[in-house]
């Protein structure tokens, strides 16, 4: 058959030069550093833990995008700052815990103390502003939940700014999490290990959540067709609190988490973590569980890696910085060019 | 709602009583109170000596009460029978949900004033109960709270009872007091430097308003609106039976009498009133670039910052001989015209720049484009502050060294906030007279056709992508221009100022203003920006104030305050329940991708699959 040759456009000429101008950047920017054997082995074998253990907890945030927007079809903009409380009250009970010398004598029984209560805490918060912000605007147009979210992430965060302070502030020390182990002729810090291996059980847990029980079925369900779901009985409302509590818990871990990884808590810390979770969340494909379980350790790993890699061979001063934008970069060339990610369905974008 | 009466009455009493008990103890612990408690509403009362008790916390815990008072009463007196017994319940009501929400913050008070609880909440000091308690204990503190809020709460019921023309007195006198009790930091400047010291004198003591001058405000308005909405007040209906022709004279001439006093203003003010207006006038600016983006063409960009930045960096570095360019264009012409050259190129680039960024996302929709535009106003952040690019915008430090913007021919220098108010305002007119223009026109009614359904205004012919890339360079070009305008006024740039706050400051403005009209974006600039600047005490809580504002609005009264008529029609045309269970249940592809009321008949996805 004859084809007609497309249109050249102004749009499809520029997603052009930038597709060329990415691969282009990636591979002069590789070949330079490797070639010049900028870093040992050691240190990118370095970036490669923190980016696992970071992207653990991106992880366990990203399941909470994905979920909500599994259900919704919505981005739920104040899940960071969920993430952000989960980390304060899991540091007010740490330091409760530090007073009554429970930290100290039963390591492991205070984390899980601290786990949990920070995993209520970022639950009810979700739970919370579904209640207040999104219910009412179930039947509104798009835009509308989303700029209510917005609204309440900048709330939340104004009221931790109010409640706790602009002040930095950080866990009191856990022995137990300090220093480093080896661990198969790998060395890894142990706070490093531990948020990996926690992240990794949350998630198995999560998915036989999804996949086995009858709640998680019943989200299914509705996130398939909330109408069909309510004439089988299911109630839809209750699914979708569910959900949001779901998130929570996850979010709420992760935050503990994420405070102990960098040893800092403030106001502000549920925005960037926020938004390259979501980013995880894209780039394993939205509604996808396993997408947004990989679409984590995938950004954490490229943060990481990536400024480094792509950027010393190029004499390029203090890559460190660059490397929030990796995951916006990453962000916008998976919107442009596979918005529906690893994993995920045409329809839902 | 009608079946049982008496019971919903009681329900939505305790509810209220309690919604604003919560209210009043998140006012406290956030530290609002705290932060208001310094300043006072009418000055001396409750005291022989030194300051008054009636400061600004302690009216923001009984205006909150009053509020909620008011709107309960509202409620039942639509419940309860028009009867002395009925209007006895309105006002019972009303002081049981005040006693149940100081009730609440009793509760608050004796629980803190036991259990020190300092190490969480940082704003729950003994200095904050000391404030709650009228420095008389938390036991005689709680019976004060107690009884004072019950009494408000039972005056806003009361109040609730007079009939229409007594109540719109009574509310517009308070709001009046209230405001210009609130506003001294603007209007003593403004009287003291028109040399009225004598009505400065009779009106503000201390910091608030002294108590005859309370007494003449609240008398005064209160007489006036009377007079003005009595059923036959000659003035009123004289002003009615105008023909249209000559009402909307009328709103032209107070427009421009506003517009003459705003250009006066800065001159019988001091430079603190002008910065207020300066900084208002950049988030004007900012507003009306974004309200095409958004208000128009109904594309949601949260990473607007990008192009105030651009515009402030290309301005920079153009213009500022110690950039790193060493400021090419005022080497060539001169520093007198240098702003003015470098003006087209700001212009251009931020509208390349728009097209740069909006090319790529014009595929997707609405918010996954809030996303990646948040994500390109991150990234314009991240790299001029960055070491990478120090060589060019200088890292860190930002470019300083900016001249002075002066008008060639004249050689007239800006200096200070008070002349650089014209240049702002000339610019804002501009941009203000571009964007109506643009609203009523051929391109105005293609973004409204794209707004309320891409596939539809596709298929009658509207180019989508060229439209879109449009509003993006033009919303990109008004932001670069205040950019290079912030820029100049500064006479140079930080990076740290290029915030993502900043985005959504501006999208709370034209949220609350109503999106899609240029008077909206006006008192949303003013309200937003002007009221915080100009009350100190708000400091860093009027980021709490743009999140409570874009939820409530949302929530509320998702049209803006001032809507549009589209918009309006647009946000409340759901359809009945039972027209809505016709629409097709599956595969509504084509609704998915508009903007209908999706949420529900999204197409199916299965997490986990």
């Amino acid at each position: 058959m004859f084809r007609r040759p497309r249109r050249i456009t102004l749009v499809g000429l520029v997603l052009w030069v930038v597709r060329i101008s990415v691969v282009v950047g990636v591979l002069a920017g590789s070949w330079a550093t490797l070639s010049e054997g900028r870093l040992s082995g050691g240190a990118w074998f370095g970036l490669l833990t923190s980016g696992l253990s970071q992207g653990a907890i991106y992880a366990l945030i990203a399941l909470g995008y994905t979920l909500v927007y599994g259900v919704l079809f919505m981005i739920n903009f104040a899940h960071g700052e969920v993430f952000m409380m989960g980390a304060f009250s899991g540091m007010f009970v740490a330091f409760g815990l530090a007073s009554t010398g429970l930290l100290e004598d039963q390591p492991v029984l205070a984390l899980l103390v601290i786990l949990a209560a920070a995993m209520l805490t970022s639950m009810i918060v979700a739970v919370t502003v579904e209640r207040i912000a999104y219910r009412p605007l179930r039947r509104a147009p798009r835009l509308v939940p989303l700029i209510t979210a917005i609204g309440a992430s900048l709330f939340l965060q104004y009221t931790a700014f109010g409640l706790f302070g602009p002040r930095v502030r950080r866990y009191p020390p856990v022995e137990l999490l300090e220093g480093r182990i080896d661990l198969l002729g790998i060395s890894i810090t142990r706070i490093q290990l531990l948020t990996i291996v926690a992240s990794l059980l949350l998630m198995i847990v999560l998915y036989y959540w999804v996949e086995r029980t009858r709640s998680g079925r019943a989200m299914r369900a509705v996130s398939e067709n909330k109408d069909v779901s309510a004439l089988m009985g299911i109630d839809v409302d209750r699914v979708i609190v569910t959900t949001f509590a779901v998130g929570g818990l996850l979010a709420g871990a992760a935050g503990v988490l994420y405070a102990f990884l960098f040893n800092r808590v403030e106001f502000i810390m549920g925005v960037l973590p926020g938004i390259k979770a979501f980013t995880a969340a894209v780039l394993g494909g939205i509604g996808s569980v396993p997408g947004a379980m990989l679409g984590g350790l995938m950004i954490g790993m490229l943060e990481n890696v990536g400024p480094q890699l792509l950027l010393l061979g190029f004499d390029v001063p203090s890559t460190n910085q660059l490397r929030d934008v990796v995951a916006f970069v990453v962000l916008v060339l998976v919107l442009v060019f596979r918005p529906t990610g690893l994993f995920g369905r045409k329809e839902l974008i | 709602m009608v079946a049982a009466p008496r019971e919903g009455l009681l329900r939505r009493t305790v509810t209220a009583g309690l919604v604003a008990g919560v209210v009043l103890v998140y006012l406290s612990m956030v530290g609002l109170v705290e932060a208001f408690s310094h300043r006072q509403a009418v000055t001396g009362i409750g005291a022989e000596a030194g300051p008054g008790l009636l400061t600004l916390g302690r009216v923001m815990i009984g205006g909150a009460v009053f509020l909620g008072g008011l709107i309960l009463s509202g409620r039942l007196s639509q419940l309860a029978a028009p009867s002395a017994v009925g209007r006895l319940m309105v006002v019972g009501g009303a002081a049981l949900s005040g006693l149940i929400a100081g009730s609440v913050l009793a509760l608050f008070v004796l629980v803190v004033s036991v259990i020190d609880v300092r190490g969480v909440f940082l704003s729950v000091t003994p200095a904050l109960l000391d404030y709650l308690t009228f420095d008389q204990g938390p036991a005689l503190g709680a019976l004060i709270i107690l009884m004072s809020l019950g009494i408000i709460s039972a005056l806003a019921g009361g109040i609730r009872l007079l009939g229409l023309q007594d109540r719109g007195a009574v509310l517009k006198a308070l709001t009046a007091a209230l405001l210009i009790s609130l506003l001294e930091p603007l209007l003593r400047p403004i009287l003291g430097q028109l040399e009225l010291a004598d009505v400065n004198r009779f009106l503000y003591a201390g910091g608030g308003l002294t108590q005859p001058a309370a007494a003449v405000i609240l008398g005064g308005v209160a007489a006036a609106s009377w007079a003005w909405a009595r059923p036959a007040a000659p003035l009123r209906q004289r002003v009615r039976d105008l023909p249209g022709e000559q009402r909307r004279m009328i709103g032209i001439g107070a427009a421009l009498a506003a517009f003459i006093g705003l250009l006066i203003l800065p001159q019988i003010s001091t430079g603190f009133v002008s910065l207020v207006l300066v900084n208002v006038g950049f988030f004007l600016l900012l507003a009306l670039g974004l309200n095409i983006v958004v208000g128009y063409a109904g594309l949601l960009d949260l990473g607007y910052v990008a192009f105030y930045a651009v515009g402030a960096y290309t301005v920079a570095v153009l213009i500022s001989p110690s950039s790193s360019a060493g400021g090419p264009i005022t080497e060539l012409v001169g520093t007198a015209w240098a702003f003015w050259v470098a003006l087209p190129i700001v212009m251009i680039t931020a509208a390349l720049v728009g097209i740069f960024i909006g090319a790529p996302v014009l595929r997707l929709r609405g918010d996954y484009l809030a996303i990646v535009t948040l994500g390109f106003g991150e990234i314009a952040r991240i790299l001029f502050g960055s070491d990478a690019l120090r060589p060019w915008v200088g890292g860190p430090g930002g470019v300083i060294g900016l001249p002075n913007l002066q008008l060639p021919v004249v050689g007239f220098q800006f200096t200070s906030p008070s002349q650089y108010i014209y240049p702002v305002i000339a610019f804002s007119a501009l941009a203000a007279f571009v964007a109506w223009r643009l609203a009523n026109s051929r391109t105005g009614r293609a973004w409204n056709a794209i707004r309320e359904d891409e596939s539809v205004a596709a298929a009658t012919g509207v180019n989508i992508t060229n439209y879109k890339l449009l509003a993006f360079a033009l919303g990109g070009t008004l932001g670069g221009l205040a950019g290079a305008l912030f820029a100049v006024q500064l006479r140079s740039v930080y990076p740290g100022t290029f915030n993502i706050i900043v985005s959504f400051t501006v999208l709370a403005i034209i949220i609350l203003g109503g999106m899609g009209t240029i008077r909206g974006v006006m008192v949303g600039a003013l309200i937003l920006v002007g009221l915080p600047e100009a009350l100190r005490e708000f400091g860093e809580y009027r980021f709490l104030l743009y999140g409570a504002a874009l939820v409530a609005m949302m929530l509320l009264r998702p049209e803006g305050l001032f809507p549009s008529r589209i918009r309006r029609a647009e946000l409340h045309e759901e359809l009945p329940p039972e027209e809505q269970e016709q629409l097709p249940k599956s595969g509504g592809g084509g609704l998915a991708v508009s903007a209908g009321p999706i949420s529900t008949y999204g197409p199916g996805s299965q997490p986990g699959g």
